[in-house]
């Protein structure tokens, strides 16, 4: 019995030993995300659309020559343990630069840890405004989708603008994400000059929303406006569904999670999103990645097309980076991102020159439309914002 | 801002919800009765339970084809099946070695073990969200004076109170049930007589994880189901069963009831972060001064 | 000598790490396990000594690390004013845990702390203006002084600066951890230490023989959360950050996983424990590292349970099934790619392993295997020889009471459980320097009218009062405070602590340090327990039981425990002194033995009661005779009257009835 054991772990010190040598020394990417717990599907589809990109690259001869190798741990969604994965990720593995964030506070509280060690993190999916403006000099920090003072604007535009609502209630988590996105819709509510009639907040976790929704209807609220993410999101329409009082929801970009959709089910019809990306072929490169998605991960309907679309387009930018940089240093890779010279062609839109010295948003106002709930999809509240000219939108110098 | 409406449907809605704590609470109490132990996993004990229904009701209505509301039925018995299973193996791997050494850290940590184990098992089966559990009655609310009740609500008030009654009838009339009682009023007697007292303590824990299933079930359709079903209930149900007293079947029934009421009135009135506190006040008031319990009877101590 | 020098040069490597180790990152690892370290030597007082099983640790845990971070974020207050800040706030709420827990023991006192968690856990999410809510609390590690100039002269000073913050912030912990282990050494050999294992071993003899069962646990609590709140300050600081999350049921399982697995009642079993469990994560998220241990861990189970089986274990089966267990998880961990999943079974599994088949722990489970050679190594006994003498066993003379006055007056007492009437109307008084029986059959209520006199029972009526003063209702630990001492109907002897360590428990009331002077080691706390020690010896040689000083209670044989618990007693220095049937199940010989103590106890002074069954004893010593029946006076006189007493007689053999 002990000569079996002692055997085996000579085998398995070999395997690893030769498997090693075989490789070419790999670049290590960190990826850090929530693989668990409510946030889980924004986690999963951006790893798995990092995946995806990183696979493409590698087949295609790496970068510098050498494989990129993902380092990924999951977050949890969960501020602390963001904070020890950074530390694992940058003084065990030492990795070159991270891909990461879903949740807002998870990004913000880890994110210092490489700007001290200067490695550059692209924050694929979070979009707190203060994530990129946590550091302003010298900042290490990128980010690919379309922040919180873009989203809050374009809420409160189209309830109050748009569809002539007066008296928006705004049910928020009480997460760092929730909560700057709360203060974002306060601020572009009032340049309408219009104040919310109740500000309601909730934990993750929560399941019965009656207390926030009683108060909010006690207001005479006449619009729902949302900053959370999937499963409480479907506990509030559901909550409206049981007290039997509907109001139409608008919200930040996670109205679209699979999470809200299927627990919501006919409660969750007709809420509306800004989308940076909708899960429709209308483009070639879409349709390759939808359809390179759909065979890789054997799904139809991709949990959350956003977090996997900018999550592949995030993987693209740092590859054609670290190539144009010619080094894994971190100081040269940031210089490289704020510089790009190749026109990159992403899934959600072909960027060129995405990030300069002070500008690390690659997404401004024009790019996402809004999405809509309809049969258990999200598609496009207006199909003329995915159709002809509009199908690629490229960021507004 | 006070509402008279506002607080009837608070009021019904906690006693729904206080209830399920109450029939959960009521678990601890039979184990507790007959083996002065209780099962620290038993919010896991429902959440098992509120997950193999659903497992097996959406089996039934795809592969027979059959309406929620039969496969609803259908289901139930197997449920119930289950929970018993479930609660015999907490019993045969947490609790009968600790009875024996008379550790009683040891069985408090056992059952908080597999308690651990269920729920990390549960979420590798059944996946970390939550997801939407079918129900077996309408969701649309019926209106009874300007009060909203959801039809599920009164077959959760219904459901419990039929399931504790039948076991109290059960412990009254037949003979198992008269095992089960003179071992909780003396084990050693109870032994000498000749009742098997390690198969009845089996299966006082059967019963208990019996109810928390059923108790899972009756749930599921009110609020969403998942592997973290079971961590706040077991925690409010503890609160529960010591309020209302570990050897009384009505007093948990009124203390849940209780609790239920004000924890829907602290979420609307203060605030739902601070639902669960008055709760556990309560807890430690009643532990600090009748740890018996409101209905409990304090025991003399001997030497 | 040899274990000095071992503890000596594992400081010094400790102090060395940081300059052999070149990663940050695994110096931050052991930072963090002599953090977790502390927390499990504070949860030791409570769960290893005082027995209690409390999952509210993470709550007080939190509270240090809160208070450090909240300082810092309000006020501006850095590290180290946050020390023994947070040690002071987290040893207040650990005062205010330990009330509702007071009264209760077991899963209620576990349902305590699990409710006390939960509502700090809430409170600290919900209180946003103070601790910033769900938001967390940012802080930064401070750096205490830049050594890189000195790196010429001593070149291992040269390291990156992130290196050296994490190396500095080491230092702190591990000198945090030496002053944990010094201060919590000291306390647990003390009479502290004998109090807490006292109070979970019979609390009804505790609070007997003065050591009050509440006061004493809210201390432990106290002590155990002041560590935990020392933790908690250093682990702010460690990780940069705080938030509501850092306070969860899951964490307060993994602390008690830590004491449980390492070994209760020990410092390195706590110590080990927090390495196994801060390491375990790192170990689960590397798949070959993880089949590596489990390859090893099934190497150990297959060799101990050869072992075992050599030597002939004697349930074959239930030996092999903790080897079949190892095994088999080695097998599982072959087939799994993945474990992180399954993180929180693991630890499931290990908890069950360790409850069924290492209650004392990993090393606690070393050191019985130790003890089986070498029971030397294991636990010192404390040598006597030449400490105490027989005649010291007395204290002082015993101060005479006025030879007319009743030390003792119990007046109409009624003691009544729901319908039953156990005492109705009972008087006694008991002449100073005499001993007074107490006899009838059973169920008289004998034991009663002791627990009353002794404070167990608060009498429905009646008064009591003891050397002019009333102590009806008043707390045992008071009563005992007064001079009364007692022994038991049913043997209450501190079953895990040496007959020494028993009677020192008796000693407690001669003690005068607190718990702090103890923790500081000063010579007048030492004096006290060298004195204490020299006394107890002399009550050993005075029962004639030095032989067994260092031999648990529990392994005594009965006689032999029945005169123990004597001894304990008169270490009280009571002016009373109550003997709850002290001859039932003794031998022929030990009953002479017996009724010799009894004469020399009286010759010095002391008032005695005594319950007894055995005539002959009762006729041999007692001075007076109070019979009880069914909760009744029935006669009192001279030994010699009472046993020719027609009712007397009647009461223990019944009436006799003509038969026509």
């Amino acid at each position: 019995m002990r000569f079996a054991r002692r055997t085996m772990m000579a085998l398995v010190a070999t395997t690893a030993l030769t498997s090693a040598a075989f490789a070419a020394d790999p670049i290590k990417i960190g990826l850090s995300g929530p693989f668990t717990g409510g946030s889980a599907s924004m986690g999963v589809s951006m790893r798995d659309g990092v995946r995806l990109a990183v696979d493409e690259i590698n087949k295609a001869g790496g970068v510098l020559g050498r494989p990129l190798l993902l380092v990924e741990r999951d977050d949890e969604a969960k501020n602390d343990v963001g904070v020890q994965v950074a530390q694992e990720l940058i003084n065990k593995e030492q990795v070159v630069a991270t891909m990461g964030y879903i949740n807002t506070g998870v990004a913000l509280a880890s994110q210092r840890f490489y700007q001290e060690a200067e490695i550059p993190v692209i924050n694929n999916v979070a979009t707190g405004t203060a994530i990129t403006k946590q550091f302003p000099e010298n900042n290490y920090i990128f980010r690919m989708s379309a922040n919180d003072v873009i989203q809050s604007g374009m809420i409160a535009e189209e309830a109050v603008k748009k569809r002539g609502f007066k008296a928006p209630a705004i049910l928020a988590d009480s997460t760092n994400y929730g909560q700057l996105g709360q203060k974002d819709l306060e601020a572009a509510l009032a340049a309408m000059g219009i104040k919310p009639v109740a500000e309601e907040k909730f934990n993750i976790g929560d399941t019965d929303m009656t207390s926030q929704l009683l108060r909010a209807k006690a207001a005479n609220a006449d619009v729902i406006l949302t900053y959370a993410i999937g499963p409480e999101l479907a506990q509030i329409a559901n909550g409206m569904g049981k007290l039997g009082w509907h109001l139409p929801m608008i919200g930040s970009w996670t109205l679209s999670m699979s999470t809200f959709i299927d627990n919501a089910g006919a409660n969750g019809e007709g809420a509306v999103m800004p989308q940076t990306f909708i899960q429709s072929p209308t483009t070639p490169k879409r349709k390759a990645f939808i359809d390179a998605y759909q065979a890789a991960y054997k799904v139809d309907r991709i949990p959350s097309p956003i977090s996997a679309a900018q999550g592949y387009d995030g993987t693209l930018l740092l590859a054609a980076a670290i190539k144009q940089a010619g080094s894994t240093d971190g100081a040269k890779i940031k210089a490289a991102l704020e510089n790009l010279n190749t026109k990159v062609e992403g899934v959600v839109t072909i960027y060129d020159h995405p990030f300069t010295a002070t500008d690390h948003e690659s997404i401004t106002a024009n790019i996402p439309v809004f999405g809509m709930v309809k049969n258990g999809r999200v598609v496009a509240e207006n199909p003329a914002d995915l159709e002809g000219a509009n199908a690629v939108r490229v960021k507004a110098h | 801002m006070f509402d008279v409406q506002t607080l009837i449907q608070l009021v019904v809605s906690g006693i729904s919800v206080g209830m399920i704590y109450g029939v959960v609470a009521f678990g601890y109490q039979l184990t507790f009765a007959t083996s002065s132990t209780l099962n620290f996993g038993q919010g896991e004990a429902l959440m098992l339970g509120s997950l193999a229904g659903y497992t097996i009701m959406t089996q039934l209505a795809a592969h027979l084809g059959l309406p929620m509301p039969l496969a609803y039925a259908l289901m139930l018995p197997f449920v119930l099946i289950f929970g018993m299973l479930q609660g015999a193996i907490v019993e045969r791997l947490g609790v009968r070695q600790a009875i024996k050494t008379k550790s009683e850290a040891g069985w408090i940590m056992a059952t908080i073990a597999l308690g651990i184990i269920f729920k990390n098992l549960a979420e590798n089966i059944w996946g970390r969200d939550t997801f939407p559990f079918p129900s077996p009655l309408p969701e649309e609310a019926i209106q009874v004076m300007g009060i909203r009740i959801l039809p599920m609500e009164v077959l959760i008030v219904c459901g419990a109170i039929a399931l504790m009654a039948a076991v109290e009838l059960f412990n009254r009339r037949s003979i198992y049930g008269k095992a089960v009682v003179a071992t909780s009023a003396d084990i050693g007697a109870a032994g000498l007589m000749g009742v098997n007292t390690a198969q009845v303590i089996t299966l006082s824990y059967a019963l208990s994880s019996l109810t928390a299933a059923f108790a899972g079930v009756l749930v599921g359709p009110v609020t969403l189901t998942g592997a973290s079903l079971g961590s706040a209930l077991g925690l409010k149900a503890f609160a529960v069963a010591i309020i209302g007293g570990l050897n009384s079947g009505m007093g948990v029934v009124v203390g849940g009831v209780l609790l239920g009421i004000t924890d829907r009135l602290t979420g609307y009135y203060i605030s739902s972060g601070y639902q669960d506190v008055p709760g556990l006040v309560m807890l430690l008031l009643v532990l600090s001064f009748k740890p018996s319990g409101l209905f409990g009877k304090a025991k003399i101590k001997k030497v | 000598m040899r274990s000095t020098v071992l503890k000596a040069a594992f400081v010094a490597l400790l102090l060395a790490a940081p300059f052999l180790i070149a990663s940050p990152y695994y110096i931050h690892l052991l930072a963090t396990i002599a953090i977790f370290a502390i927390v499990a030597l504070g949860l030791d007082v409570v769960f290893g000594y005082t027995g209690e099983v409390s999952v509210g640790h993470s709550a007080l845990f939190g509270i240090g690390a809160y208070t450090a971070a909240m300082l810092n974020f309000h006020f501006g207050i850095g590290f180290l004013w946050a020390l023994p800040a947070g040690m002071i706030v987290a040893a207040g709420f650990g005062a205010l845990l330990a009330l509702p827990a007071l009264r209760v023991t077991g899963p209620y006192l576990a349902m305590v702390t699990l409710a006390f968690g939960t509502i700090i856990a809430i409170l600290i999410n919900e209180l946003v203006p103070l601790t910033n809510g769900p938001l967390g609390i940012k802080l930064t590690r401070p750096l205490f002084f830049d050594w890189r100039p000195y790196a010429d002269m001593l070149p291992f000073l040269k390291m990156p600066l992130p290196r050296m913050r994490e190396a500095q912030f080491y230092f702190a912990t591990i000198i945090a951890l030496l002053f944990t282990l010094l201060v919590i050494s000291r306390v647990l050999a003390s009479r502290y230490g004998r109090a807490f294992e006292a109070l979970r071993d019979s609390p009804i003899a505790s609070d007997c023989m003065g050591v009050s069962v509440y006061k004493h646990k809210v201390l432990a609590f106290v002590t155990s959360a002041a560590f935990a709140g020392l933790a908690g300050v250093l682990f702010a600081y460690s990780e940069q950050y705080v938030a509501p999350n850092n306070i969860s049921f899951d964490q307060s399982v993994t602390f008690l996983l830590a004491v449980t697995m390492g070994g209760r009642k020990s410092r390195v079993g706590p110590i080990m424990g927090a390495a196994i469990v801060v390491y375990l994560p790192n170990l689960l998220a590397d798949i070959e590292q993880f089949r590596v241990a489990a390859a090893v861990i099934a190497v150990l189970a297959v060799v101990i349970g050869a072992i075992r089986l050599a030597r002939g274990a004697g349930d074959r089966l239930a030996a092999l099934v903790p080897v079949l267990l190892c095994v088999a998880f080695f097998a599982l961990s072959q087939v799994m790619t993945t474990i992180t999943d399954f993180k929180l079974t693991i630890y499931g599994l290990m908890i069950l392993f360790v409850v069924y088949y290492l209650p004392d722990g990993i090393y606690g489970f070393l050191r019985n295997l130790v003890g089986k050679f070498r029971p030397e190594w294991v636990r010192p006994p404390i040598n006597i020889d030449g400490l105490g003498r027989a005649e010291d066993a007395w204290a002082a003379a015993v101060p005479r009471s006025a030879p007319d006055q009743p030390l003792l007056a119990a007046s109409q007492i009624v003691m009544q459980f729901g319908g039953l009437k156990a005492l109705d109307r009972v008087d006694l008084n008991v002449m100073p320097g005499t001993v007074h029986g107490l006899i009838g059959p059973n169920g008289s209520g004998k034991s009663t009218t002791m627990n009353v006199l002794t404070g167990i029972y608060t009498p429905t009526s009646g008064s009591v009062s003891f050397d002019g003063h009333d102590i009806t209702g008043r707390q045992p630990a008071e009563i005992a405070g007064a001079g009364i001492a007692r022994t038991f109907q049913n043997v209450q002897l501190f079953g895990e602590l040496t007959c020494l360590e028993n009677i020192m428990v008796g000693l407690h009331h001669t003690y005068a340090a607190s718990m702090a002077e103890v923790g500081l080691g000063l010579p007048g706390a030492r004096r006290e327990e060298q004195s204490a020690l020299s006394r107890a010896a002399s009550l050993l040689r005075f029962v004639g039981l030095e032989a067994l000083a260092n031999e648990e209670a529990r392994n005594l044989p009965y006689g032999k425990q029945r005169v123990l618990e004597i001894a304990r007693a008169l270490a009280l220095d009571p002016k009373l002194l109550l003997l709850d049937e002290p001859a039932a199940g003794l031998t022929a010989p030990d009953i002479v033995e017996l009724m010799d103590i009894i004469r020399k106890i009286r010759a010095h002074g002391i008032t005695m009661i005594l319950i007894e069954h055995h005539m002959d004893v009762v006729m041999g010593v007692c001075d007076t005779v109070t019979v009880l029946d069914f909760g009744q006076k029935i006669a009192e006189g001279k030994p010699a009257e009472v046993q020719e007493d027609e009712r007397v007689i009647s009461a223990y053999l019944g009436t006799t009835t003509e038969i026509v």
